[in-house]
C-alpha cells in the first residue's frame, strides 16, 4: 500500500543517511587500525568521553525526571511554558549554548565571577565537559519522560492513592514503572547526545588532552592535523560509531525484554 | 428530600454535604451513610454521580462544604485530608490494575500500603487468600493483560477490600462487563460487601445493581438529589422521567419462598428455574419482568403452564413507551403494557377487574 512516487525520494534520503558511514569505512586503514585504536590519543579521549557522558546522563536523570514530573502534572499554561523553555537547548547551535554557558559561568561571568572569588574555577575543567553535556541533553530526557508521563495519565496514581499509599510510594512503584519505556528512550537519546557533544564543550571546556578533549573533539583534533593524521581521525570516528551501535543494540535488547 | 436524608445522621458513618460550581454545572448534595450499609446513586449521564465519588475520595476539592468519616473531619474550609489518607476505596469502570504487576502483587500492594501494613511475605500470602475469595486462587501470577475483562475486575474487587476501606465508592463496576459477566461479578462484590461489612456507595444507571447490592436509593438529577429512600419505595413511585424509565420495570421485592418470590401482600411470582436454583430457601428476594410479559384477560385462564395468574382492579390507564400502560391494584401494583387495539378489545376502563399472567421463564429472580 505505499505509492510508488515515495520509493525515489525514500531511497535518496536513505542514501544520505548509509553512505557517508560507508564512505568512512573506506578511508580505514585496516591494517593500521589496532595500532591507532590503542595508542594514548585514542584511549584516553574514550574514557573521558565515556566517563562524562556517563555521569551526565545520570544528572539528567536526576534532573530531569523530577522536571519532567512537574511539566507533566502541570496546569497546562504552566506546562506549555516549562515545555517551551526546556526544548530551547534543543534548537539552539550548541555552539550558542557554549557561549551561553560562559557568559554565566566564565571568568567574567554572572555567576562566574562570584565562584571565582570563592575559588571555584568552572571554565576549561573536565566538570565544564560534564555540565555542557547536561546542558545539550537534558532536554531529550524531559521530553521523552513526561511525553511517557503524559500518555501514562494520573487514574492509575489516584487508584493508588485511594488504596493508601503516599506520593513517594505511589511515585517510586507506580508511576516509575509505567514509564519505565519512555524512561529508558530518553536516557538512550541524552547518552548518546552527551557522546555526540562537540559545540558546547569546545567553547565552554575546551580541547585540553586528558581533561577536557572527549571524543569529538579529538575527532577533530586529529582532522586539523595537529600532530596526528587523518587515518587517526577515521579511526577515532569508527570507534564512536562503533560504541553508539553497541549501547543502541544493548539497550534495544533490554527495552524488548522490559515491553515484552 | 433533605431532612429524610439528615434523618439517619444520628449513627451515621459518612456524612457529606457538597457544594461546586464548574461553568454552567451546580453541585449541591448532602448525603448520609450508615455503618454497613449500601447506597445506590441513580441518575443520567453528566447528573454529577462520579463527581460526588471524587469528593468524597479526596480526588477533587469543593468549592465549599464538609466530609466527615467516624466523626473525622476529612474535607471542610481549610482542611484537606489527601486520598491515601481517607480510607475511602474506589472501583471505577476499569478495573485500572497496576499493568506492570501480576495479580497478586496488585493486591498485595494494597496490603502493604492499606489499613493492614502487613510486610512484603505476609502481604502476599494475604494476597493469594483475596484471590481465593474472587474465585482466582490459580491466577496470582498472571500479569493483567493475560486476565480477562471480568477477572480484571475480580482481581481490582479483591485489591479495594483488600486495603480495608472503610467506605467502598463503586463507579459503575459492572458497566464494561458483558452480559454473562456482569451478574456473576454483581452477586461477587453482594457477597463481599457482607463478609467484609463494608460499607458502600455505588453509583450505577442499572435498575439491578440497586435492587441486588443496595438498601437505600438516592437519585441525583442536575447536581441535586430528587428522591431518596428504600429501593422499593423509589420505584414504586418515580418522581421524574429517569427514575421512571429505570422503574419501566416490575419490581417485587418480598421474601424467597420455594423457589419464588413471596410479594407483601401475599402473592406469589414463581420465576425463572435458573434463578430460582440461585435464591437462598429463605430470605429476602426480588423479582423483575417487564410490563410487555403481562398477559391482560378479561376471563381467568384455564392454561397449567408454569406462570403466574392472579386478578386485580385496573387502577390507571396512561400511554406507554410501547403502547398503553396498565396500572393495576396490588402492593406493590404491577403494570402491564399492552396495545391501544387491545385495549379496546377486551373493553378495559378504570376500575375493571382483569387475569392478568406472567409465565414464570419471562420473571427474573435475584437474592438480596
Amino acid at each position: 500500500m505505499i505509492p510508488r512516487l515515495l520509493y525515489l525520494p525514500a531511497s535518496i534520503g536513505l542514501a544520505l543517511l548509509v553512505l557517508p558511514l560507508a564512505g568512512l569505512l573506506l578511508q580505514v586503514d585496516w591494517p593500521g587500525l589496532p595500532a591507532l585504536l590503542l595508542s594514548q590519543e585514542a584511549l584516553q579521549p574514550l574514557g573521558l568521553s565515556l566517563a562524562t557522558a556517563s555521569v551526565s546522563t545520570v544528572l539528567c536523570l536526576l534532573l530531569g525526571v523530577p522536571l519532567a514530573v512537574v511539566i507533566a502534572r502541570s496546569q497546562p499554561r504552566v506546562a506549555g511554558l516549562l515545555r517551551a523553555l526546556v526544548t530551547v537547548p534543543l534548537v539552539l547551535p550548541p555552539l550558542v549554548g557554549g557561549i551561553a554557558l560562559l557568559s554565566l559561568l566564565g571568568r567574567g561571568g554572572v555567576l562566574g565571577s562570584t565562584l571565582e572569588l570563592a575559588g571555584l574555577r568552572i571554565p576549561f575543567t573536565t566538570a565544564a565537559v560534564v555540565i555542557a553535556q547536561t546542558f545539550v541533553a537534558l532536554p531529550f530526557l524531559v521530553i521523552a519522560v513526561e511525553g511517557a508521563l503524559r500518555t501514562a495519565g494520573v487514574r492509575y496514581e489516584r487508584v493508588a492513592a485511594t488504596l493508601g499509599a503516599g506520593r513517594g510510594t505511589v511515585f517510586a512503584r507506580i508511576t516509575l514503572p509505567l514509564v519505565a519505556p519512555g524512561l529508558l528512550a530518553g536516557t538512550v537519546l541524552s547518552f548518546a547526545r552527551a557522546l555526540g557533544e562537540f559545540g558546547a564543550t569546545a567553547l565552554f571546556a575546551g580541547n585540553q588532552a586528558g581533561v577536557t578533549r572527549t571524543m569529538p573533539l579529538a575527532i577533530y583534533t586529529a582532522f586539523n592535523g595537529s600532530g596526528v593524521t587523518t587515518d587517526q581521525a577515521v579511526a577515532l570516528s569508527l570507534l564512536l560509531i562503533a560504541v553508539a551501535v553497541i549501547i543502541l543494540v544493548l539497550v534495544g535488547t533490554r527495552r524488548a525484554s522490559v515491553l515484552s | 428530600m433533605t431532612p429524610a436524608l439528615w434523618k439517619s445522621a444520628a449513627n451515621a458513618l459518612l456524612e457529606a454535604n457538597l457544594q461546586l460550581t464548574r461553568g454552567s454545572f451546580t453541585l449541591d448534595v448532602q448525603l448520609t451513610l450508615a455503618p454497613g450499609e449500601v447506597l445506590a446513586l441513580l441518575g443520567p449521564n453528566g447528573s454529577g454521580k462520579s463527581t460526588v465519588l471524587d469528593l468524597l475520595a479526596g480526588l477533587a476539592t469543593p468549592d465549599a462544604g464538609t466530609v466527615t468519616i467516624d466523626g473525622a473531619v476529612l474535607t471542610a474550609p481549610g482542611r484537606f485530608v489527601p486520598p491515601e489518607r481517607r480510607a475511602i476505596g474506589l472501583l471505577g469502570q476499569d478495573s485500572l490494575l497496576f499493568p506492570h504487576l501480576s495479580a497478586r502483587a496488585n493486591v498485595a500492594f494494597a496490603l502493604r500500603v492499606g489499613d493492614a501494613q502487613l510486610n512484603a511475605s505476609e502481604a502476599r500470602k494475604e494476597a493469594d487468600r483475596w484471590l481465593d475469595r474472587v474465585g482466582l486462587k490459580d491466577f496470582g501470577g498472571s500479569l493483567p493483560r493475560a486476565l480477562s475483562g471480568g477477572q480484571q475486575q475480580r482481581v481490582a474487587l479483591a485489591r479495594a477490600l483488600a486495603a480495608g476501606p472503610r467506605v467502598l465508592l463503586l463507579d459503575e463496576p459492572m458497566a464494561a462487563l458483558d452480559a454473562e459477566t456482569a451478574p456473576f461479578m454483581r452477586q461477587l462484590i453482594r457477597e463481599q460487601l457482607a463478609e467484609t461489612g463494608t460499607s458502600a456507595i455505588i453509583v450505577t444507571h442499572d435498575i439491578v445493581d440497586a435492587v441486588v447490592l443496595a438498601n437505600r436509593v438516592a437519585v441525583l438529577h442536575d447536581g441535586a438529589l430528587i428522591d431518596e429512600g428504600t429501593t422499593a419505595e423509589v420505584l414504586a413511585a418515580p418522581r421524574n422521567p429517569f427514575v421512571a424509565a429505570l422503574a419501566g420495570v416490575n419490581l417485587i421485592v418480598g421474601t424467597v419462598q420455594s423457589g419464588g418470590v413471596v410479594a407483601p401482600d401475599g402473592r406469589m411470582f414463581w420465576v425463572r428455574p435458573a434463578d430460582a436454583d440461585d435464591l437462598d430457601a429463605t430470605g429476602p428476594g426480588a423479582a423483575v419482568f417487564r410490563p410487555a410479559s403481562v398477559v391482560v384477560q378479561t376471563e381467568q385462564p384455564r392454561h397449567a403452564s408454569p406462570r403466574n395468574v392472579w386478578s386485580a382492579r385496573v387502577t390507571a390507564i396512561e400511554p406507554g413507551s410501547g403502547g398503553v400502560r396498565l396500572r393495576t391494584s396490588g402492593d406493590p401494583e404491577v403494570i402491564a403494557e399492552l396495545t391501544p387495539a387491545a385495549v379496546a378489545d377486551l373493553g378495559l376502563q378504570l376500575g375493571s377487574t382483569v387475569w392478568l399472567s406472567v409465565k414464570a421463564t419471562e420473571v427474573s429472580a435475584y437474592r438480596r
